[in-house]
């Protein structure tokens, strides 16, 4: 990564809607990193199922079964022989990984620590010493309640970002994004100080989940909100601002540049309430894991699992606008919601660059195991 | 009579308040169960009242645990204080009143809003929201040219939520003097010493430490001094300047801060 300073001030719009420009906030974007050339598998997706990889009645995730999807998912995706090949494709030795968890459903819902483990090991495969592989998480109170530790090396770091909440001492003061959301006084969202100052890669790990607010919580919104100080604030309000924040926040180098790979563990969903499982009956059990450089491609994808199994339940669309459905709390009534949601973020990130939107571009390749 | 600090803060011993003004005891209350992101807590906070009362004594009535707090804010704000406290503060109060000695005086108030009060309760709550929202003010009598905006707070303010943000909407947020990030609980006011010296105050309302503190100051300063109540740090992190403005982090902002800069 090359660091040399430049500032970007300015208002992030992408082209493509420049012209709806009273729905996008004026963003102020300071960072002094500059975009890596690395371009991934643009628009490529590899999802792979088994029906033995969770056992509904106890949630219990099968290790090899896990292993074996993995393998498939990495080598399709990468189109090499073998599984080490596959993950030399992205990680050498000397690099210091970041593995970034969802825990935010924990620990009925997230990143399962099965999957975790498996990436670890082949980190550890590739020559990754255990000390530079960091499983991480903003809170410590989600990121605790999923016990990593018992299923990885013990020289493997696990790290909260604010041990006391709002706190932005494990922030880069120097990286971050600004903007007047509703008049809030603290308009600063700083990226996790770990991300520019000692990851040279990241892992993206997140699950496929109903979002309440953004509409779907996948790959954008992990690695967006996952990594930035002083985001809740976009969704303060039912019209939220999560359609523009989120690619904003994944747009910023380095943590797009560093976010090499995503691994997103769709095992087990959440169709409503998400991130949160508000009741045992929105849980529910893809056994499946999409693999992909793409975070918009593999977003887009997402959307239709959610949409699926959401119309299964009789449930509203996920682009459902109507405001017959706002209420001012949580609810376990799938028709019911706080906000009006966005899915309409992983199109946005698109237009910033982020990967391919148009379903009929992206390439999916499925596997069974 | 007891003179404590400099003559402007002494502590209560039976005499005459009459006409003293009666501050609120400072604080903040949390709303923890007021789930959103727009539930600030409320900062009970007396500075705006203070400046309000130039000339005037003012009096602080306080509970236990209430003495350290009071002095910082008492100092901060140059009140000609009286201050009741429990006599299980007396420690603290002694503490915190070395610890002032030592900075010695805060200088007069600093501000690049220029404000005229018609002395009504509405126009009150109207300052006392500019404080909350950290837009540094001064009193005036009348318009001052120098300042960047210059406003008149009445009886006719409404909603002080409201009047604070179209201040803050006329001013920019580019022209403010401080901008606090990290913290809803930490109230800034910048003195000077009339020349090139700038004292910012940053005083903590909450009831823990808080740890990341990001300061930005309107203007270009080197950092000369660096004092914390209770804490031996003397030395500000990511110290940076650039685009007109000055910022700095604390990583932990205890009760009382203070930070002494020079103009670059």
């Amino acid at each position: 990564m090359q660091r040399r300073a430049f500032l970007q001030w300015s208002a992030v719009a992408p082209a493509a809607f420049a012209t709806v420009t009273t729905d996008i906030p004026k963003y102020r974007t300071v960072s002094k990193y500059q975009p890596h050339p690395y371009k991934g598998f643009p628009a490529s997706v590899v999802s792979v199922h088994s029906a033995k990889s969770i056992d509904e009645a106890t949630e219990k995730v099968d290790p090899q079964t896990v292993r074996q999807m993995i393998e498939r998912g990495m080598t399709a995706l990468t189109g090499e022989s073998t599984p080490a090949a596959a993950w030399k494709r992205f990680f050498a030795p000397s690099d210091v990984v970041g593995i970034k968890v969802n825990c935010s459903g924990a620990p009925r819902i997230m990143s399962h620590p099965v999957v975790v483990a498996d990436i670890v090991r082949n980190l550890l495969a590739v020559g990754v010493k255990p000390e530079q592989i960091y499983i991480y998480e903003r809170f410590p109170d989600q990121l605790e309640s999923v016990k990593y530790g018992k299923y990885i090396d013990q020289k493997v770091n696990i790290h909260a970002v604010e041990m006391s909440r709002g706190s932005i001492l494990n922030y880069d003061p120097e990286t971050f994004v600004e903007v007047n959301f509703f008049g809030e006084e603290d308009t600063r969202s700083n990226l996790v100080r770990l991300v520019s100052e000692k990851f040279t890669k990241i892992i993206n790990v997140p699950n496929m989940k109903d979002h309440g607010a953004a509409g779907v919580t996948g790959c954008l919104k992990n690695i967006a909100y996952g990594n930035f100080s002083n985001v809740a604030r976009s969704h303060a309000h039912e019209k939220t601002n999560t359609k523009t924040f989120i690619g904003t926040l994944a747009s910023m180098e380095p943590l797009k540049s560093k976010t090499v790979l995503n691994i997103m563990d769709g095992l087990k969903g959440i169709w409503h309430g998400g991130p949160f499982q508000l009741k045992n009956e929105f849980g529910f059990f893809p056994k499946k894991m999409m693999f992909g450089t793409d975070m918009v491609a593999m977003d887009r994808l997402l959307i239709d699992v959610i949409e699926n199994k959401r119309k299964a339940e009789h449930a509203r669309s996920v682009w459902d606008r109507s405001r017959d459905q706002l209420i001012t709390s949580r609810s376990s009534d799938p028709n019911k919601n706080q906000f009006i949601r966005e899915p309409g973020h992983i199109e946005y990130a698109a237009g910033l660059g982020l990967g391919e939107y148009d379903i009929n571009k992206i390439r999916l390749q499925e596997f069974e195991i | 009579m007891l003179p404590i600090f400099l003559a402007s803060i002494l502590l209560f011993k039976d005499q005459d308040i009459t006409g003293a003004v009666k501050l609120a005891v400072p604080s903040v209350q949390y709303r923890m169960n007021v789930a959103s992101a727009t539930s600030a807590p409320w900062v009970n906070a007396n500075g705006w009242l203070i400046q309000r009362s130039p000339g005037k004594k003012v009096f602080y009535d306080l509970p236990k645990g209430g003495a350290e707090l009071a002095l910082a804010e008492a100092h901060a704000y140059n009140a000609d204080a009286i201050v009741k406290i429990a006599p299980e503060d007396a420690d603290a109060f002694a503490k915190m009143n070395a610890f002032l000695q030592q900075l010695g005086s805060a200088g007069p108030q600093v501000g690049n809003i220029a404000v005229t009060d018609d002395g009504s309760t509405q126009a009150g709550e109207g300052l006392n929201l500019l404080h909350r929202k950290n837009l540094i003010y001064r009193m005036v009598n009348g318009p001052d040219p120098k300042a960047d905006l210059n406003i008149k707070v009445d009886k006719s303010i409404n909603n002080p939520l409201d009047f604070a943000a179209d201040v803050r909407e006329k001013l920019t947020d580019d022209k403010r003097l401080i901008r606090v990030y990290g913290s809803a609980v930490v109230l800034a006011n910048l003195t000077s010493d009339g020349g090139g010296r700038m004292r910012l105050h940053l005083i903590n309302y909450g009831k823990r430490p808080v740890d990341g503190l990001r300061i930005r100051l309107r203007g270009s300063y080197v950092v000369k001094g660096v004092s914390i109540y209770e804490s031996a740090e003397s030395k500000v992190a990511d110290f940076t300047n650039r685009d007109g403005g000055t910022e700095f982090s604390l990583p932990r902002a205890g009760l009382y801060s203070v930070i002494d800069l020079e103009t670059k």
